[in-house]
């Protein structure tokens, strides 16, 4: 008869687990919304911008009320943890936030790796996920993604790499020419050589030979460089319109003004740094510079909801970065996500994704921000180029809607 | 081809007006001039390194992150308005006292036990980088370059302030060669590495001297990080990176040895300049560690021989 009662108790149990994240929110007045990110170890400087986007994104839901689901208010608490840098730092804090803190969705990682990781823990407990990374493509799949389906309740909120890299060569070729007096025809890639350098420049690569470029060469350096002389000297070598900087912020930084005294390039495209980063820091160079946000800038910007956005943003405390900008990759999704969750009157996931692959959100980034069938968004990267004048301009290519062969 | 640069300031430079040479001339003397300029960077850190741990037997693999501390010093006093020459100045005063301060609170527990030291150095990295986050963050830093003219010579491009950091590290790696070859105090510290016993037994204060070596290590990795940030941005990560080729290019010279810590930086900034314009570019670390290998392989002492650290009782 014990044992009977233990078998019922546990099977009650078991058929009760996959509604255990809808009865943990509605036992309280208070959502929780898990962030794991990088603020401390190497990738800090982009990790940091995921819990300044969220945690804004939250204040500014909680101000106007909190969020109404099935008739009821509720607050949205964020719940961060600092993954170190470290994969399985990132993993136990992603088993903390499902198990104990019972979180109803998480945002992160910044790296492609981790985020894989994490939605091993995140997808069978049938937590919403939203990694900001352009490469989760092979996971991504409709076969994952349908209902059922192991990934069905993550969410790419980066768009898919060749259009970020297709929309990043059309406006760094398009401002660049006006200042060039001619169109460039001759580009140089200068790369960090780590996983994601390699990736993400296969992509940039064909995107710019879509776009009738001349690549004789694509030069990788080691991750950690300080001195370029001898890179930047190789790529002078093919005396290129271009030199195209990816895509690492911080050592494209450190490799501009090599560059510019080597004299190495007519122009340069540096991927991943923020006007606001070359207007702070005084710089200027007398051959034309563009640069790239993602997805859009702080220090000047086409976009006119990135003003407001960004006041809000550094007025909060976060420093001025050159990956401020990433936070817009989590900060729209965590109000697309409440809305979501309103529409669908429930913290139910497969409501919720039901609700989520219904809307279209009008957020910072773009009015029409929307998921498609494999929970990918679709949206334009700003690129900016400050003339030897100092004139800075801006402009969002749309991007391609295929891969480039 | 146009584009000088004009970061950070006004620059101007100076051509000598010959016509440009075969370009492949010119691109060739450019790669000379980046390893001779890579080497110097690299050999300043290499002679704290070699200094520290050739004669004293401390393995202090947060060496990194004393340069790192430098640095930060030198931006925070160019921040605040200072000169940079009064910056640099600073910056080595602060990680000369901040070393005194780790060798007695720290370090001198570890003498008997170097791999108890070696793991508080790794500790060490860990804390000095997350201090300076938690009040200065992550981002990178950067100050406006102290020099910014040009020079173009033959087609060749030649940074002025490329120009003071290797006679600047010359200067230093001079003094400090004739202070441990020359002066009185060199000759008790080479004593104490050969026998610390017998030179504590002849009057030799072994522990003062240890202290010493290790701020005047110190203190150089503070002008490697002064200088260091008059070339190029810095994050606090910045140390782990040069410190370790600053330990490849001491072992291959040979620890403790200065001339060979110069020689081994010369070397390894021609590998890695040449490395990157002629060969395989992504290579260019595996060049200089291999090449490290493959001196322990074959010349465990390295290449001009060296102390394999102070001799214990």
């Amino acid at each position: 008869m014990k044992s009977n009662l233990l078998r019922g108790a546990a099977l009650a149990l078991c058929l009760g687990a996959p509604a255990l994240p809808a009865l943990a929110q509605d036992a309280g007045d208070t959502v929780k919304i898990g962030v794991v990110a990088a603020e401390s170890g190497a990738f800090v400087s982009a990790g940091h911008t995921l819990p300044a986007g969220v945690g804004l994104a939250v204040k500014q839901i909680n101000d106007a009320g909190g969020i109404n689901v099935g008739g009821k208010n509720y607050k949205l608490e964020m719940v961060k943890r600092d993954d170190r840098t470290d994969i399985a730092t990132a993993i136990a804090a992603t088993q903390e936030l499902v198990r104990d803190e019972k979180v109803a969705a998480i945002f992160g990682s910044e790296s492609h790796d981790f985020t894989l990781a994490m939605a091993k823990i995140t997808q069978p407990a049938k937590i919403m996920h939203f990694a900001g990374n352009s490469t989760l493509g092979k996971v991504l799949t409709p076969e994952a993604v349908k209902a059922g389906g192991e990934n069905h309740y993550l969410f790419q909120s980066e768009p898919q790499e060749f259009q970020r890299s297709g929309s990043t060569a059309r406006g760094v070729l398009s401002l660049l020419e006006p200042l060039l007096g001619a169109k460039p025809k001759k580009s140089v890639l200068v790369v960090g050589n780590d996983a994601t350098g390699q990736f993400l420049s296969s992509f940039y690569i064909t995107a710019l030979k879509a776009e009738g470029q001349d690549v004789p060469d694509i030069i990788f350096y080691p991750p950690e460089t300080t001195d370029f002389s001898p890179f930047l000297t190789k790529a002078k070598s093919f005396e290129p319109d271009v030199i195209h900087f990816w895509y690492n912020g911080d050592s494209t930084l450190t490799a501009l003004p090599q560059a510019l005294e080597l004299g190495a390039a007519k122009s340069y495209f540096l991927f991943g740094v923020d006007p606001g980063i070359w207007k702070e820091r005084g710089l200027t160079a007398d051959v034309p510079v563009a640069m790239s946000c993602v997805p859009i800038c702080w220090g000047a910007s086409s976009n006119p909801n990135s003003k407001p956005y960004f006041d809000a943003y550094f007025a909060a405390g976060a420093p001025h970065g050159v990956t401020s900008s990433v936070s817009l990759l989590y900060h729209d999704y965590v109000h697309f996500l409440a809305k979501a969750w309103e529409k669908a009157g429930t913290f139910d996931p497969d409501k919720t994704v039901e609700a989520l692959m219904s809307m279209k959100y009008s957020g910072v980034v773009s009015d029409q921000l929307a998921f498609n069938e494999t929970h990918q968004v679709t949206h334009a990267t700003e690129v900016c180029a400050a003339a030897p004048g100092g004139d800075i301009t801006c402009s969002m290519q749309q991007p391609p809607e295929k891969a480039p062969e | 081809m146009p584009g000088r640069q004009l970061l950070e300031g006004k620059s101007s430079r100076v051509t000598d007006g010959e016509q440009h040479r075969d370009g492949t001339v010119d691109i060739l003397l450019q790669q000379i001039l980046n390893g001779l300029s890579i080497a110097s960077v690299i050999t300043l850190i290499a002679v704290g390194v070699t200094l520290i741990f050739g004669l004293t037997g401390i393995i202090n693999f947060a060496h990194g992150e004393f340069l790192m501390v430098g640095s930060i010093v030198t931006w925070l006093a160019v921040s605040n308005g200072m000169s940079f020459p009064v910056a640099l100045v600073l910056g080595v005063l602060a990680v000369a006292i901040m070393g005194l301060v780790l060798e007695r609170a720290i370090f001198r527990f570890t003498l008997e036990r170097p791999t108890n030291g070696f793991i508080v150095s790794l500790g060490l990295i860990v804390v000095l980088q997350h201090v300076v986050i938690l009040f200065w963050n992550a981002n990178q830093k950067s100050i406006p370059r102290p020099l910014t003219t040009v020079w173009e010579i033959a087609g060749v491009r030649i940074a002025s302030v490329r120009v003071m950091v290797i006679l600047m590290t010359i200067a230093v790696v001079v003094m400090t060669y004739v202070m441990i070859t020359r002066s009185r105090y060199g000759r008790a510290l080479r004593a104490s590495v050969e026998d610390r016993d017998t030179a504590a037994l002849m009057g030799i204060p072994v522990r003062r001297y240890i202290t010493g070596v290790f701020v005047l290590g110190s203190a150089l990795a503070g002008l490697g990080g002064g200088l260091l940030i008059a070339l190029f941005p810095i994050t606090p990560f910045t140390g782990g990176t040069m410190v370790m080729k600053g330990f490849a290019v001491a072992l291959i010279g040979g620890l403790g040895n200065l001339t060979g810590a110069v020689a081994a930086g010369l070397i390894l900034g021609i590998v890695e300049g040449f490395s990157a314009g002629y060969g395989f570019s992504e290579w260019t670390d595996a060049y200089s560690f291999g090449l490290m290998i493959l001196v322990l392989l074959f010349r465990p002492h390295g290449l001009f021989g060296g102390t394999s650290g102070p001799k214990m009782a």
